[in-house]
């Protein structure tokens, strides 16, 4: 057991660092921190001169929002840097349970994402005077914390689909900006058409944004539990069609040589 | 424990691709068309082959990579496509080149990882790493990241990662390619020092000398088929009956080349360039002495040094290669 919590601790940070391009300083505060916390200024700032919604649904909904850059491109990059180094064959050789090696992966860029989710969410709150009441502090972050995962399960399984394609950061861009568009953060879900709405409630991010901002506006934690289970189901989703899909690829690399496995 | 480390019996593999969408051209290669071999516990066996001959696929089919389209492979037993952990426990895979190593990692990190992925005990990773970078000399610059390795350090490290968890059998893939000689002769010694203490090691390399001086035996791999298998000496008899002419040349053009092709006696004719100046090495009966005509149909061309020799392993090789190409080139004419 000790085993395997070194391989998805230990050999999970290790990997971050190998394979994650912006873990250096000006990429991470650059691309990460400044980035995210301009976009939430840009739509909050929209917001109000649009009247669409106050402060608080911009805030809290782009904070959440910030978390995805790090995990959804982290989650891909986990995978499809493989390619990029040549080291895929080196792991699929590994005698080690490949859902553990590669769930794993997941965590550092999960972690990473709150890091930002909760500093864009004080700097924005500081910038644009919102109050949110301390005793809903611990329910954000479990709730930014799920939502990380969640986006970091969501870019794993981009990663795996990755693995078969020529340019996976199509993908990725394509994914990012439809969790813009779809999961409500800047537009209200309730003004999307049907089938818009309904596709982001498959994605990360809606439900959690939805939790957050009930915790903001004073709302218990218990309220806020219906959207947060929603999270977590819609993360435990995605974890399982990321393992699902990186056996399958393995499995059909084997018979049809389909994979740059060196 | 098996006397046999790894067995291969009729072993195939066929890739099939398509090309296109709306008109999907499918087309197929048989890479490896029936190989059979067998290595035994600690024996070096060297796999030689022309490129494309199949090499690589056989050793991506043995170290469980691949599926074979037929035949069966068993590595110290288990079965390399339904017993794929018990394999991937007793192989170390090492190939040549500049990728497959973290470049943003040192070495000591690598190791880490690769460690981490092999199963290596926590408490037995520091103490292995650190042998382990002291056999490959890298002890010292294992803090340094990757990516400002030269080859042959990068080439010692995937050493170090394919040895990791002590594996029973080591297949070495062109480890030497792009080495520099003080590198590549480090890495020989480093080869036979583990085939020494016991492992097995499949080796495949373009450079006979190197096939010669470290395999215990060679199998010479082309057109998905093993065509010899023996000790090096047994394989020089492929090139029995044979004289070699060097001729050390300037200018020769490919119509020169087929007209030594043509000479009496003559077996084969190749050109290597090797600097500024091309190497001609012509292969003829033993019993006819073909110098004076070679010479005559290079009139005009400046040349240096012309030396008649014995046959080495690689006349040997070229000659089992030559043959298979002609055999096949003889069967793709029309009749």
């Amino acid at each position: 057991m000790m085993d395997l919590f070194r391989l998805v601790g230990t050999g999970g940070v290790i990997a971050y660092r190998a394979l994650f391009n912006w873990a250096t300083p000006a990429m991470f505060v650059g691309t990460l921190l400044v980035g995210p916390l301009f976009q939430l200024l840009f739509f909050a700032y929209l917001g109000r001169q649009l009247q669409v919604a106050d402060d608080r649904f911009y805030i809290v909904g782009n904070a959440v929002l910030a978390a995805s850059l790090a995990c959804v491109f982290g989650g891909t990059m986990a995978v499809s840097n493989e390619r990029r180094f040549g080291t895929l064959g080196h792991v699929l050789l590994s005698p080690r349970s490949r859902t553990a090696v590669f769930l794993g992966r997941v965590l550092p860029y999960a972690g990473n994402g709150l890091l930002i989710a909760v500093s864009t969410l004080t700097a924005a709150s500081l910038l644009l005077g919102l109050r949110i009441p301390l005793s809903a502090l611990p329910g954000l972050l479990l709730i930014l914390a799920v939502a990380a995962l969640s986006c970091g399960f969501f870019g794993l399984a981009l990663g795996a689909v990755g693995l078969r394609l020529r340019d996976v950061w199509l993908v990725s861009n394509v994914a990012v900006a439809l969790l813009l568009l779809l999961t409500g953060v800047n537009v209200p879900a309730t003004d999307l058409p049907t089938g818009m709405r309904v596709a982001g409630q498959l994605l990360p991010i809606t439900h959690a944004a939805e939790a957050a901002r009930r915790l903001a506006a004073g709302d218990s934690l218990a309220v806020a539990a219906i959207p947060l289970a929603a999270e977590a189901a819609v993360a435990l989703a995605y974890a399982l069609l990321a393992a699902t899909l990186l056996k399958l690829f393995e499995a059909e690399s084997r018979r049809h040589a389909s994979l740059d496995t060196l | 424990m098996s006397e046999i480390a790894i067995e291969a019996a009729g072993l195939r593999r066929t890739y099939r691709s398509r090309i296109g969408w709306f008109r999907p051209q499918r087309r197929e290669v048989e890479a490896v068309r029936g190989v059979d071999l067998t290595v035994g516990n600690g024996e070096l066996f060297g796999l030689l082959g022309p490129n494309g001959a199949g090499k690589t696929t056989t050793i991506k089919l043995l170290n469980t990579l691949l599926i074979p389209t037929a035949g069966t492979a068993r590595i110290c037993g288990y079965d390399v496509v339904r017993q794929t952990r018990e394999v991937r426990r007793r192989i170390g895979y090492v190939f040549g080149g500049d990728r497959g190593l973290y470049d943003r990692l040192s070495a000591r990190d690598n190791l880490r990882y690769f460690a981490e992925l092999y199963g290596v005990p926590g408490r037995e990773q520091k103490r292995r790493i650190a042998e382990l970078l002291e056999l490959v000399r890298l002890d010292g610059r294992e803090h340094e990241r990757v990516e400002g390795y030269s080859r042959g350090m990068r080439q010692r490290l995937h050493i170090a990662r394919g040895l990791l968890h002590r594996p029973r059998v080591l297949f070495l893939d062109e480890p030497s390619i792009g080495v520099d000689p003080v590198a590549a002769r480090e890495l020989r010694q480093t080869v036979a020092d583990l085939a020494a203490a016991g492992t097995t090691v499949l080796l495949t390399t373009h450079y006979m000398a190197e096939a010669d001086e470290l395999c215990d035996r060679i199998a010479v791999i082309a057109g998905g088929l093993i065509q010899a298998l023996g000790t090096p000496a047994e394989l020089r008899h492929h090139a029995d009956g044979r004289r070699v002419l060097e001729v050390e040349a300037y200018g020769v053009n490919d119509a020169r080349l087929s007209a030594i092709h043509t000479l009496p006696g003559v077996r084969q004719a190749g050109l290597e360039v090797v600097g500024a100046a091309q190497v001609l090495t012509v292969q003829s009966d033993a019993g006819i002495d073909v110098q004076a005509d070679v010479l005559r149909e290079l009139a005009g061309v400046r040349l240096g040094r012309v030396t008649a020799r014995q046959p080495t392993l690689e006349d040997a090789y070229v000659a089992i290669v030559n043959r298979v190409e002609q055999r096949s080139a003889a069967e793709a004419v029309p009749v």
